[in-house]
């Protein structure tokens, strides 16, 4: 490989990495409107990122995921183990989406990595990852609790070529297409997928074509190390110190419950090392996590902390540290299953917050809803005949900052995906949603209280349908800080003609009648600084909105003459 | 003697452009400005104005189009009125919900803006509508006065009533709107059935209580100005410009202000199109430029591309706009070292006040229109012919310390503060183009505002485009394009209908229905028009899919009939091809359906009529000096300046060459070529 020795000049990187960026964000707009996914289409559920000869990510498309960055990151570290470079050939495309084997995070991630050859030799690949609806196993949309081992979660790819030279590799595609229900449409994301690549090799070359391949390596090089610097620039600021901080999950769904995740964070000079030693082994239920999802979340939680300007590329990676145990929640080994590993994920990133907040008081926030709070209707359209399946995430809380409140009804952290419309809804299934709104009382207290949850009432029209959930935050309530207290937990009822039964926290296989109602609440979040500070106006405002019951204020803004101290956080 | 006159009303200036349509075609411009406390006064001050000034008499004029900012400015400034917001009940806080994301991922404090309407004036009415359009509760009498009785305690100025499937069945809203406008003769009412008529609540419901937010000052501000005109000039048509590029009448601007949220853009847009008939391009990419931002705009085959999801000041307005894209590139730009060393420019700008350094204001940091001056592409004796003088020697101490963190030289410097703005127009244009596939290659760049023509060489060259039109009158297109806009309608119905034989009858239903409105509207609007034409759409997508596409079906050439409508077979396949432009595929075996039905009214008002002058001698004029302009970073060519008012139609310039008029600066580079059209526009073609 040629040396370019010298650094590039601040305006030509900058001029450079624009360039680079609309590579990126020109693949991910056309690998959203080629696919066929829903999960791509609407709720932009794929990314897309340069990653240099080394497997270095460079530049991801602005609307990625940050948990995608961990697979794409993933993917390079088996694909290099697995392929010497001299093996790989131009027109090559590799697939993969194996958790254990192939740096993934969960099956429905399919990931690509294509090569860029420029005067003779590998100068890039572009990458991709979209969640397919399905890749087949034990329940449509892959995705379902209940589920032991990974092998029941759907087909397991390792690195694979798809392509080789570019010729398709037929073969590889038809076994990956028989494995998953509607192959046809699986065809036309792998297909949206494997466009994309391309159309980002061509704008990449045409690029260093305009540079040079070596100008283009040295920007690469120079971008990570800018962006490491700036990182650690900003990590040197927090005070030296080890940080502690320990929060439990809900459950697993397979009957383990308050699964402990535990961290210290050791800050010494520019560095910064999470430990999560102490964490709870792996779990036979589908929340384990894979270490590259574990970076992923820690790196999220740090840029949102420090710098949530600063590049998303290897040099945000290469400050964090982690330790884990192998075997554990965080770092689970075959055949361990991974579906929901995103409520763990939003779980890792109030533990991140949380051990952080003494360190960085204005940065850090309450915990959020801290999940991703999911509900699944199913049945069979009794006028049409058709079987139907409505999933849906919901958002909740968000913790109360340090200058403001924290939202209300919002997805937070690692997720930012839509709703649905009622009207959609309504339209597209035979389910009513009977009510859809703010929690009252619900936002933890705090002189910035935490957002409201949501509640969402459905229930099936003219037919019996079947509902299956997944809830976090459901018996662990939404912790504050700085006094802050905890907001309101989530739950799952079946309201019958009988009356209302509250469900597991991962409900399968519920029986709704026509007529009956399933309710869904997400929970709130914690609130920021000691309640008695909260401001007279933000009071009123409270309690002028109906967002808090008079009783409820009573309870939790005690006349501030009281001056009772609140501990908790 | 007819005259014609656009106004466009800015933050900061209203702009007038007049064209005598019976008197040989002469044009006239004015500025004044802008009185943002009652738009209107700078109006008709300045019309008064201008007439003197040019002796235009006021019963002369034949049409006044005009494109307004107060809608725009009264969102970003959250400076509207006192709304109440009647809805179904169970769903008040679907407003300050949305669509449950954030607007930006890692920012942990960054909200979208809260909604326009508290959650104690939001009021919830027992009824319902079911997704066919039946009525699953009734709505009785003690709901509609319980609601009233809220309203009317609430003290609002203006109220939206927004019901769930609202737009399939009016029939509740209508009853709503009738008790609270017999209760309450001073409140404005925006219906969401009439602001909007589409599925989809939130956005729905976001419009239309923007819509009730702006009503009340913009229909006082509408009253005035009518009321203003109709003593000056009696025989005016009024059209106000709509975010789609269309004019519409004064009380209708009044119900619906939302309808104006893009109206000042939309009507650069319409002159952009104008100018590329006149030129001969049916497709260009427009630059226009200003202070502190840039707007880029594609238009196809003569017609700016529409948008049907935008948002305005953070809120989603779900209404047909000209798709434009925006990003905070300007003249006053500021250059910034990031975090990690990286030089930026913009968004932040230095405004008018104090403006770049060069402007000798106060201003200290270092800007775009610095670098220019630097560059010597800006001439140091000034803007505005020399009405306004810049201070070389300010801008070149606000770039030094720029230089020395760099290690640059200071023409080196302001090089690559150019080279990062046109990176970051480069970027904008890329989205509105490649994005959409669309290859930027086969377009012309029309290169508008005063720092348009400045930057569009760099902006074109690093696009491969190949041709950048610059119009006679760069910084007033907007006010031209008010000129020559078209009266404009557009009408909308809802619904879910399968591509089958057996649906073809509600379609026809449906669109019967919406060509009933287009007939009335017509109607209303035959004393202005010279003739009507109807376009027929319908938004299509794959059953089980929930995004849309557009599918065009035909103009016709009068108000009486609708474009014929294929058979089932037909409209898939016009489906089909719409799907294989916008994704690179379609599946012929999946189930297709109509969810919306678009109709579009155009009213043709007469245009001034515009002739090609006859070609000078091919000679160019004696350029009025020659100066020092730095083109690449490292050293000055000596370029000769031209003043733009002495190039006729048929003159040709080979670059490097300056003109410099009253409002724009058109860099030639060294190897570019300019030529003057037959309508005084300047075609520069540049080099391979």
């Amino acid at each position: 490989m040629t040396r370019n020795d010298a650094a590039l000049d601040a305006v030509t990187l900058e001029i450079l990495f624009n360039a680079l960026r609309s590579v990126t964000d020109e693949t991910f707009i056309a690998l959203m409107r080629s696919a066929y996914s829903t999960n791509i289409k609407e709720r932009r559920d794929h990314s897309t990122a340069i990653c240099d000869r080394d497997g270095r990510l460079i530049v991801q498309a602005e609307s990625s995921l940050p948990i995608h960055l961990a697979s794409m990151i993933g993917m390079m570290a088996a694909l290099r183990a697995k392929f010497p470079m001299q093996e790989i050939a131009e027109g090559d495309i590799f697939v993969a989406n194996d958790p254990h084997a192939a740096g993934g995070t969960h099956l429905p991630d399919i990931n690509m990595a294509m090569p860029v050859f420029a005067e003779g030799r590998i100068v890039a690949f572009m990458c991709n990852i979209a969640h397919h609806a399905d890749v087949g196993g034990m329940a449509p949309g892959s995705m379902a609790g209940g589920m032991s081992e990974i092998y029941q979660e759907g087909i397991r790819i390792p690195v694979v070529r798809l392509f080789r030279r570019g010729e398709l590799q037929r073969d590889i595609l038809n076994l990956l297409l028989l494995n998953v229900r509607l192959p046809e449409e699986r065809r036309g994301d792998y297909y949206a997928q494997i466009s994309a690549c391309r159309l980002g090799a061509r704008r990449l070359l045409e690029i260093a074509g305009q540079y040079g391949a070596a100008v283009v390596e040295r920007g690469f090089q120079d971008m990570i190390a800018r962006t490491e610097r700036r990182m650690r620039d900003a990590v040197a600021a927090i005070p030296d110190g080890v940080y502690r901080f320990a929060d439990v999950m809900d459950d697993d769904g397979l009957g383990a419950i308050d699964i402990p995740i535990r961290l210290a964070v050791e800050v010494a000079g520019d560095r910064i090392r999470f430990d999560f030693t102490g964490t709870a082994p792996q779990v036979r239920g589908n929340v384990n996590v894979t270490l590259n999802a574990t970076k992923a979340s820690v790196c999220y939680s740090l840029k949102a902390l420090l710098d949530p300007e600063v590049a998303n590329n290897q040099g945000v990676l290469d400050v964090c540290e982690i330790v884990t145990e192998r075997g554990s929640l965080l770092d689970c080994v075959a055949p361990s299953p991974v579906a929901a590993r995103a409520n763990t994920c939003q779980r890792i990133v109030d533990v991140v917050i949380g051990a952080l907040k003494d360190a960085l008081p204005d940065a850090a926030v309450g915990a959020a809803n801290g999940a991703n709070t999911t509900a699944v209707f199913a049945g069979r359209d009794p006028t049409t005949g058709r079987d139907y399946l409505y999933l849906e995430t919901l958002g909740g809380g968000f913790g109360g900052r340090n200058d403001r409140d924290g939202k209300d009804g919002v997805q937070v952290h690692i997720t930012n995906t839509s709703n649905l419309p009622v009207e959609a809804i309504e339209m597209e299934y035979p389910l009513r949603v009977v009510r859809y709104g703010l929690i009252e009382d619900s936002g933890g207290a705090g002189e910035f209280r935490g957002g409201l949850g949501l509640r969402r009432v459905i229930e099936p029209v003219a037919h019996d349908c079947v509902f299956n959930g997944a809830g976090e935050r459901f018996r662990n309530a939404p912790w504050g800080i700085f006094g802050g207290g905890p907001g309101g937990m989530g739950r799952f009822l079946h309201v019958t003609g009988q009356g209302e039964r509250t469900l597991d926290i991962k409900p399968s296989g519920i029986a709704v009648k026509a007529g009956e109602q399933i309710v869904v609440e997400t929970p709130g979040a914690g609130g920021y600084g000691p309640p008695e500070r909260r401001d007279a106006a933000a009071l009123e405002e409270d309690r002028r909105s109906g967002k808090f019951s008079e009783e409820a204020l009573r309870e939790l803004y005690p006349s501030p003459l009281a001056g009772e101290d609140w501990g908790g956080g | 003697m007819v005259w014609f006159i656009g106004v466009d009303v800015g933050g900061t200036f209203t702009d007038f452009y007049a064209f005598d349509d019976e008197g040989a075609g002469r044009e006239r411009v004015h500025k004044t400005l802008s009185t943002p406390d009652n738009p209107a006064r700078a109006i008709l001050g300045g019309l008064d104005a201008l007439c003197r000034a040019e002796a235009i008499e006021p019963a002369k004029i034949g049409r006044l189009g005009h494109g307004t900012t107060v809608a725009t400015n009264a969102l970003i400034q959250r400076r509207g009125a006192k709304v109440a917001l009647v809805t179904t009940a169970g769903f008040r806080d679907l407003l300050e919900i949305g669509r449950q994301t954030r607007p930006r991922m890692y920012d942990l404090k960054a909200d979208y803006p809260p909604p326009l309407v508290p959650r104690e004036r939001r009021f919830e009415i027992r009824e319902r509508i079911g997704p066919r359009g039946e009525v699953v509760e009734p709505l009785n009498a003690d709901a509609v006065d319980g609601a009233v009785a809220q309203v009317r305690a609430s003290g609002a100025e203006a109220c939206a009533v927004c019901l769930l499937f609202g737009f399939l069945d009016p029939a509740h809203e209508r009853r709503i709107g009738a008790a609270l406008r017999a209760a309450l003769p001073g409140l404005h009412l925006s219906l969401s059935s009439d602001v909007r008529p589409e599925f989809r609540e939130f956005e729905r419901f976001s419009t239309t209580v923007q819509n009730a937010y702006l009503q009340p000052a913009l229909s006082r501000y509408m009253r005035d100005l009518a009321e203003g005109l109709a003593e000056r000039a009696p025989k005016a048509l009024i059209g106000i410009n709509q975010s789609s590029g269309g004019l519409m009448s004064v009380a209708r601007a009044g119900d619906y202000p939302i309808r104006t949220a893009l109206s000042g853009p939309a009507a650069g847009a319409v002159g952009a199109v104008h100018i590329g008939k006149l030129a001969g391009r049916p497709d260009v990419i427009t630059l226009d430029m200003g202070g502190t931002s840039a707007d880029v705009c594609l238009i196809r085959d003569h017609r700016a591309g529409i948008n049907n999801e935008q948002e305005v000041a953070g809120f989603p307005v779900r209404l047909p706009m000209v798709d434009i894209n925006t990003i905070g590139a300007g003249g006053g730009s500021i250059a910034w070292f990031d975090r990690d060393g990286l030089l930026k420019v913009g968004p932040e700008s230095a405004g008018a006040e104090p403006g770049p350094a060069c402007y000798g204001r106060g201003g200290e940091r270092p800007t775009v229109s610095d670098a220019n001056l630097v560059l010597g592409r800006l001439s140091p004796r000034g803007l505005l012919g020399g009405a306004m003088a810049l201070d070389a020697a300010a801008a070149r101490r606000a770039i030094a310390p720029v230089a020395v963190r760099l290690g640059f030289t200071l023409e080196r410097t302001a090089h690559g503060i150019l080279g990062i703005v046109a990176a970051n127009m480069v970027r904008a244009i890329r989205a509105v183009s490649v994005e959409r596939g669309h290859d930027p290659r086969r377009f012309s760049l029309l290169a508008m505002g005063g720092a348009g023509p400045l930057h569009a060489a760099d902006v074109a060259r690093a696009l491969g485009m190949k041709e950048i039109v610059v119009p006679p009158a760069p910084g007033i297109l907007c006010a031209q394009g008010l000129v020559v806009s078209d009266l404009k309608e557009d009408f909308v119905t809802s619904g879910r209908y399968p591509v089958a034989a057996e649906a073809r009858a509600p379609v026809m239903a449906a669109i019967e229905g919406l060509a009933r409105e287009a007939r009335g509207w017509a109607a209303e609007s035959a004393g202005d028009a010279i003739g009507h034409s109807i376009e027929l759409s319908f938004d299509m997508r794959y059953v089980g899919q929930n995004f849309e596409l557009r599918v065009a079906l035909g103009e016709s050439k009068d108000a009486a009939h609708v474009p014929a409508i294929p058979d089932a077979a037909a409209l898939r396949r016009l489906f089909f091809a719409a799907h294989e432009r916008s994704y690179g595929f379609h599946n012929p075996d999946d189930a297709v359906e109509i969810v919306n039905i678009r109709l579009t009214a155009h009213g043709r008002l007469r245009q001034p009529g515009a002739t090609a002058q006859e070609a000078a001698p091919a000679s160019a004029p004696d350029p009025v000096e020659t100066r020092p302009v730095w083109f690449a970073a490292d050293a000055a060519t000596a370029a000769p300046v031209f003043d733009r008012r002495a190039l006729h139609p048929g003159h040709v310039l080979e670059g490097p060459a300056v003109i410099d008029q009253l409002d724009a600066t058109t860099i030639v580079f060294p190897g570019d070529r300019a030529r003057v059209d037959g309508y005084g526009n300047l075609l520069l073609e540049l080099a391979p």
